[in-house]
């Protein structure tokens, strides 16, 4: 009990224990990550293995109609992020195991 | 120093304005830099100065001896510009270098200063010697390039305007440009006053002998406001041209001029000039001169040649200069030139500072106010410039060579503690370094770099992991990958098998016989399929919820923390004990012990693995749930090694036990329609590689009793139609099935035992024949089928007859499908696929042959 307890005493023990795991990554800028977390830092540099990135592109056709949103989708195998671009780490949920 | 812009500003300067001061700053500053900017100030205010345009107007002819690309004829020229009138003002350029010497000295500075505008008024000529200071010194290549460049320039500036009276100067050089012998230089000298120059032009040919220093002075000075391969030669002289102002003012002014000179020796001992040439170089000279009153005993010899030329240009100077006369003290310095200069519009030192020239105190007097109020301004930018520059070269020089080498290795040697020569510092030291690196050394198979026990062991640790990833390779602490391992031990079990004969007959007609039959049966696993949707622990693991996830994600991190320490502890293993160990490593090693061994039980308490189970539980048991996660995998097979066997036997026996609870066999099975998704797969792969392997070698040594224990849990607490259907579980069975084989063929006395085993066999045959023909979870095409021959095999080679038929009839739909498909398959897989079959089709007494 106390280790988890320990282990939990700071906000980035949340992230630690999302090391290995399937994490969700919003950056700024538009931007999704989703894949493995290896590995991460205090600055939230982070290192993602099996990565896919996902960037939201408005696309302004008409002043009248809201833009419409397109996205894009990139394949990494390995990622380095740097901490300063990113916003939420999220463990992702419904993934087998 | 390239950064003060002198290339840009100079010809600018030069351009507009013909100040000396002007002039004099920039060369200061290009002095400091030392570099290509300083050369091409010197062409610029060279080519204006006008030599060409004196050379221009006395004869064409002669530009070649003067401007002549070879460097020889161009000493020549310069040593007959030094006995004209320019010699005067050359005078003046020394002493303001002098000066500037003595100024730049940060501690004499302002003694100096006011040195200079006591004795020193004729500033106007010092940019002249800063310039020729600097490049002379350094390159004496630089000098052609400095005369082929006057040239050029030189042409122009003839028509516009050039002095005559130059003239007769340049003309008198010719004649003297051949070589003498330094005696008939002195003759020379002695006969003809005027003509004198000749000589230095001598010596400048030979710049090393020890009369030289002498000539130097007096012909540099003169030669170079023209010239800027001069310009070197001047440098050189500097220190030199002190001693010789000393000596001749002292005969022809005591008065005045000797105090102001002694003072400006012991100035010079500081390094003002410095910022102008090379410190190194300069050093020594400095020095010397420093010691200026050490040094005069040398420059004797000069002297002497020097001063019998001197009387006889001073009367000249005076001739063409009125303004000189008041200025003896300066008895070479320029008197002539400046009125010759000052109109020339090329001239930029000339006009403003020449009227200037003042070497006394008298003479700043004599002059009207408006002179002496420029003369003291100019003496004020002077000042002010000498002391930025001392500001800028203050430090200049103070590292040798030597010194910078010297520091130089320090970094170096640095560097190499940084980054290498770990193991002096020990094994621990060098992990702490670069963990990483080490242990991907390790792995990649390098050099092992330390033979160290606790690297080793290290490696293991992380072989291990890699290894099950990347499939078979060396296993370091079980030799063979497991999965090789299982298959040669079915193969035992079935070369064993074989060895017994068997009715043939019987099973070809069994086959034969009950094809019917398998149809029949089929229906009946159809049934059973529903069973694990109702009985399953699928939501239980999928919709744990948030909270039990997270404490899952916390007891694993607990887990690695408590890991980590105990493989820290474990690399700072002391050395081990012996009868002559010191007390001191006794204790060492007992202190070692029961760090370990509580850093051991904690690990124990964090796996989890001992607290109750709960089946009403709506949550897997925690050991479970860690076991559902990737790194909670990874993490047994570096558990195993730290707890003991007692402890192992617990661990396997809570796998066993949950085993259909296991994520990857409750979520393993699969079916042709419903393939396991690429995500299920890895977590299937990765638990075969991580976890079964240390199950495997646990299982592989055990006796018999623990064999139908695990099995009997297996039986009683689990789904066996979902336990076959995966992978990890059939993997498992066919584990503990061949391990029991193996040990019927080679122990098989223990009857008691083996009667109990032939019940459990029976049961499990029972209960997997249902799922028989499901238990492929792919289509014909999945290649991924082996395990499940493997399995098949070690079974039929326990199965009786009866059993071996009834194991026939549930896959004999695949066999024959197998083997049509590898009909049209390559060679190489068909024999693979057909091989596969054939670790079943042997193990009952069959080969794929027969089915031809």
């Amino acid at each position: 009990m106390d280790e988890r307890e320990e282990a939990s005493n700071e906000p980035l023990d949340l992230v630690r224990l999302c090391i290995d795991e399937i994490v969700v990554v919003k950056l700024r800028g538009d931007r999704e990550l989703k894949g493995r977390l290896h590995a991460y830092d205090s600055h939230c540099n982070l290192v993602l293995g099996d990565v896919e990135e996902t960037i939201y592109v408005a696309e302004e056709e008409d002043e009248d109609q809201p833009p419409r949103v397109r996205t894009v989708k990139k394949q990494s195998e390995m990622l380095f992020v740097r901490g300063d671009s990113v916003v939420l780490i999220a463990p992702q949920e419904g993934v087998a195991q | 120093m390239s950064f003060f812009g002198f290339d840009a500003t100079l010809p600018r300067d030069k351009g507009h304005s013909t100040n000396a001061p002007g002039f004099g700053h920039h060369d200061a500053f290009a002095s400091l830099g030392g570099g290509a900017a300083d050369d091409d100030a010197i062409d610029f205010e060279e080519t204006y100065d006008g030599l060409g345009d004196q050379l221009d107007e006395t004869d064409d002819a002669f530009n070649d001896d003067t401007f002549g690309s070879a460097p020889a004829t161009q000493q020549d020229i310069g040593r007959d510009f030094d006995f004209h009138g320019q010699t005067s003002k050359i005078a003046n350029t020394l002493q303001e270098e002098q000066m500037v010497y003595q100024a730049r000295h940060p501690a004499p500075q302002q003694q100096i200063q006011q040195h200079v505008q006591q004795q020193r008024p004729p500033i106007p000529h010092a940019s002249k010697p800063t310039r020729t200071g600097y490049e002379s010194y350094h390159d004496p290549d630089y000098i052609p390039q400095l005369e082929a460049r006057a040239d050029i320039w030189g042409l122009k500036p003839k028509q516009s305007s050039a002095p005559k009276q130059s003239e007769p100067q340049y003309q008198a050089p010719a004649p003297s440009r051949k070589m003498m012998s330094l005696d008939e230089v002195e003759a020379m000298m002695r006969n003809q006053p005027v003509q004198a120059t000749p000589p230095p032009a001598h010596q400048h040919m030979a710049p090393t002998q020890p009369p030289m220093p002498s000539h130097y002075p007096q012909s540099l000075p003169h030669g170079q406001p023209l010239f800027p391969g001069q310009f070197p030669p001047q440098i050189m002289q500097r220190p030199q041209q002190h001693p010789q102002q000393h000596h001749q003012h002292q005969p022809g002014q005591p008065g005045p001029r000797q105090p102001q000179v002694h003072a400006e020796l012991p100035a010079q001992p500081v390094h003002t000039q410095p910022p102008q040439q090379p410190t190194i170089l300069q050093r020594p000279r400095q020095s010397n001169e420093t010691t200026a009153q050490q040094q005069r005993p040398n420059q004797p010899q000069g002297q002497p040649q020097g001063q019998p030329q001197r009387p006889p240009s001073q009367p000249r100077h005076i001739l063409q200069n009125p303004n000189r006369l008041s200025g003896h003290g300066q008895p070479v310095a320029h008197s002539g030139h400046p009125g010759a200069r000052g109109p020339q519009p090329g001239h930029n030192r000339g006009p403003s500072y020449t009227p200037m020239v003042i070497t006394h105190p008298e003479q700043l007097m004599a002059l009207s106010q408006e002179e002496r109020d420029a003369y003291i301004e100019a003496e004020a930018k002077r000042a002010k410039r000498n002391h930025k520059i001392s500001l800028l070269a203050k430090d200049n020089g103070l590292m040798t060579p030597q010194d910078k080498n010297f520091i130089t290795r320090i970094q170096l040697q640095q560097l190499m503690t940084a980054t290498g020569n770990l193991d002096e510092r020990g094994p621990e030291a060098a992990i702490a370094e670069d963990f990483y690196y080490h242990v991907m050394s390790q792995i990649r198979g390098g050099a092992r770099q330390n033979p160290h026990q606790p690297a080793n062991q290290f490696a293991q640790t992380y072989l291990f992991q890699t290894n099950s990833r990347f499939g078979p390779r060396r296993n370091g602490r079980t030799g063979d990958n497991h999965m090789q391992r299982m298959e040669q031990q079915v193969q035992r079990a079935v070369e064993a098998a074989k060895a017994k004969p068997k009715g043939k007959q019987l099973v070809i007609e069994g086959s034969l016989g009950k094809i019917a039959f398998s149809n029949a049966k089929t229906p009946r696993p159809l049934l059973n399929i529903k069973r694990p949707e109702t009985g399953d622990k699928h939501p239980k693991n999928h919709k744990s919820s948030v909270a039990h996830r997270k404490q899952t994600l916390r007891n694993i991190e607990a887990i690695y923390m408590t890991l980590m320490r105990i493989e820290d502890v474990d690399r700072a293993i002391p050395p081990p004990i012996r009868e002559d160990s010191s007390p001191e490593a006794i204790q060492a090693h007992m202190e070692w012990r029961s760090k370990i061994e509580t850093l051991r039980k904690e690990l124990w308490q964090n796996l989890k693995i001992m607290e109750p189970i709960n089946p009403q539980s709506p949550t897997p048991h925690p050991f479970i749930s860690i076991l559902s996660h990737a790194k909670g995998k990874k993490a047994i097979q570096r558990i195993f090694p730290h707890i003991d066997e007692q402890e192992r036997i617990t661990v396997v026996t809570m796998i066993v036990v949950h085993l259909d609870q296991l994520s990857v066999v409750s979520h393993g099975t699969a079916t042709p329609e419903e393939p396991l998704s690429p995500a299920m797969r890895e977590e299937i792969d990765l638990f075969l590689g991580t976890v079964i392997p240390p199950l495997f070698a646990h299982v592989s040594e055990s006796p018999l009793n623990i064999i139908i224990g695990l099995l009997g849990l297996i039986l009683d607490r689990t789904h066996m139609h979902v336990v076959a259907r995966s992978k990890v579980g059939m993997s498992l069975l066919t584990i503990l099935i061949s391990r029991a084989e193996l040990l019927k063929q080679s122990a098989p006395e223990a009857v008691t035992d083996w009667e109990q085993w032939a019940d459990l066999y029976n049961r499990l045959f029972d209960a997997v024949e249902p799922v028989l023909p499901v238990i492929f979870p792919g289509g014909i095409n999945d290649t991924d089928d082996m395990y499940i021959w493997q399995f098949l095999a070690a079974m039929g080679v326990g199965a009786s007859p009866d059993q071996q038929q009834r194991l026939v009839i549930g896959v004999k739909d695949r066999v024959m499908e197998t083997v049509t498909v590898s009909k049209a398959l390559p060679a190489e897989m068909a024999g693979a696929r057909l091989a596969n079959v054939n670790l079943f089709m042997r193990a009952i007494g069959l080969d794929v042959e027969l089915l031809g």
